[in-house]
């Protein structure tokens, strides 16, 4: 801030006299403007064109079946993704499962009962198992979710023609609730 | 510089040198932000919590697009070199010296391999026409894990990154997620953009 031009010279060279020397100088602050502006933008995109990633590790398929931990029925937990983001969960009581159907929906969907379930069983272990029908951002938000629940155990698996007949089943006391 | 008397009210700073450091900046910036290659197919990501930056070195991406076709994405012109010369070999695929170079400069692609030699001849107008089918990665046909196999023993630190569309069906990702499973690779980064995290619990 050394020099300090004002519009009209005081003692400046040339200026304050009575014919008007045209000067050289040019007001740069649009310029500047435009500078900044465009400067702010680059920086914007730069830093947010990282992409984020999530980690995702999934189990040794030379894995010798004795070795793998014991999970205990009342530990587990059984998430089965469906089509239309639907959720369905069960735990399992000597054999017999006790179904239910949920969603994605951030404070009565499966966040809660996550939450509730982590709460209330040491060392709860989920399992995941998607149908072929469902998306792969229900994939993605289902993982979102452990982590959002802190759910350490988990694990994406196969899923089974039981599985598959629960949900069919479920559909349709759904459907069958539905027209009553 | 000079005795101040006693001044007007229009003040007017120096600008230059400022416009000048502003300049200077936004060259910087430009000429550091990389050019985002147009992609051949839709990948919408979903969005997660995880705040995980993705490396830029050493990632070897595969993505879904939106109707399920697998495509693969090698960043280094090195790579890409000694992959095609690789797979042609393994495959017999035939290609000429001009579409291998043709390869060396297409990052993302996602042709069956019968369709590489064809694919590799377009010219680039015709190739932004053509729709790509996806690699496969049938239970009989898996040509993913030949592009893989390959891909890893040319630089062993490779590490997959899968970049699906939220709509992609699961089914495709399961069978992605199978094969690599075979080749006993079974750390997976999946490219999700930013959600903010939930406040409370």
């Amino acid at each position: 801030m050394s020099e300090i031009a004002s519009a009209e010279g005081g003692k400046g060279k040339g200026a304050g006299k009575g014919r008007k020397k045209s000067s050289t100088r040019v007001d740069m602050t649009p310029m500047v403007d435009l500078g900044f502006l465009l400067i702010t933008f680059f920086m914007l995109t730069t830093t947010l064109s990282k992409q984020q990633i999530m980690q995702l590790n999934m189990p040794d398929k030379k894995d010798i079946p004795q070795d793998r931990p014991e999970v205990k029925e009342s530990q587990a937990v059984t998430l089965l993704l469906g089509e239309n983001d639907k959720v369905f969960w069960y735990t399992t009581k000597d054999g017999v499962p006790d179904f239910h159907e949920t969603d994605f929906n951030p404070t009565v969907g499966i966040r809660q009962i996550l939450l509730d379930k982590n709460k209330t069983v040491k060392d709860l272990v989920v399992v995941i198992k998607a149908l072929d029908k469902s998306k792969y951002a229900n994939v993605v938000d289902i993982i979102d979710e452990m982590h959002i629940t802190n759910t350490e155990r988990y694990a994406l698996v196969d899923i089974t023609k039981e599985d598959e007949t629960l949900v069919k089943k479920q559909l349709e006391s759904d459907a069958a609730g539905a027209t009553n | 510089m000079g005795q101040v008397k006693s001044k007007k009210a229009g003040v007017m700073l120096d600008m230059t040198a400022m416009c000048d450091v502003a300049f200077l900046l936004l060259t910087f910036f430009i000429l550091t932000a990389k050019m985002k290659t147009p992609e051949p197919a839709k990948f919408d990501v979903p969005s997660s919590i995880s705040d995980t930056k993705l490396p830029d070195d050493n990632v070897l991406r595969i993505s879904i697009s939106d109707k399920g076709a697998v495509f693969l994405t090698v960043a280094e012109q090195g790579i890409r070199r000694e992959l095609i010369q690789e797979i042609d070999k393994m495959y017999k695929l035939g290609l000429t010296d001009k579409q291998k170079q043709k390869f060396e400069l297409t990052e993302t692609f996602g042709v069956p391999m019968n369709e590489l030699k064809f694919f590799l001849g377009l010219t680039d107008e015709q190739k932004a026409d053509y729709k790509q089918k996806g690699i496969l990665v049938d239970s009989i046909n898996n040509e993913l894990k030949g592009w893989v196999r390959v891909a890893k023993t040319i630089n062993p630190q490779y590490r997959i990154a899968l970049k699906g569309d939220g709509t992609s069906d699961y089914a495709v990702f399961k069978r992605v997620i199978a094969s690599f499973q075979e080749m006993n690779l079974n750390k997976f980064s999946l490219i999700t953009s930013m959600e903010a995290k939930p406040s409370g619990e």
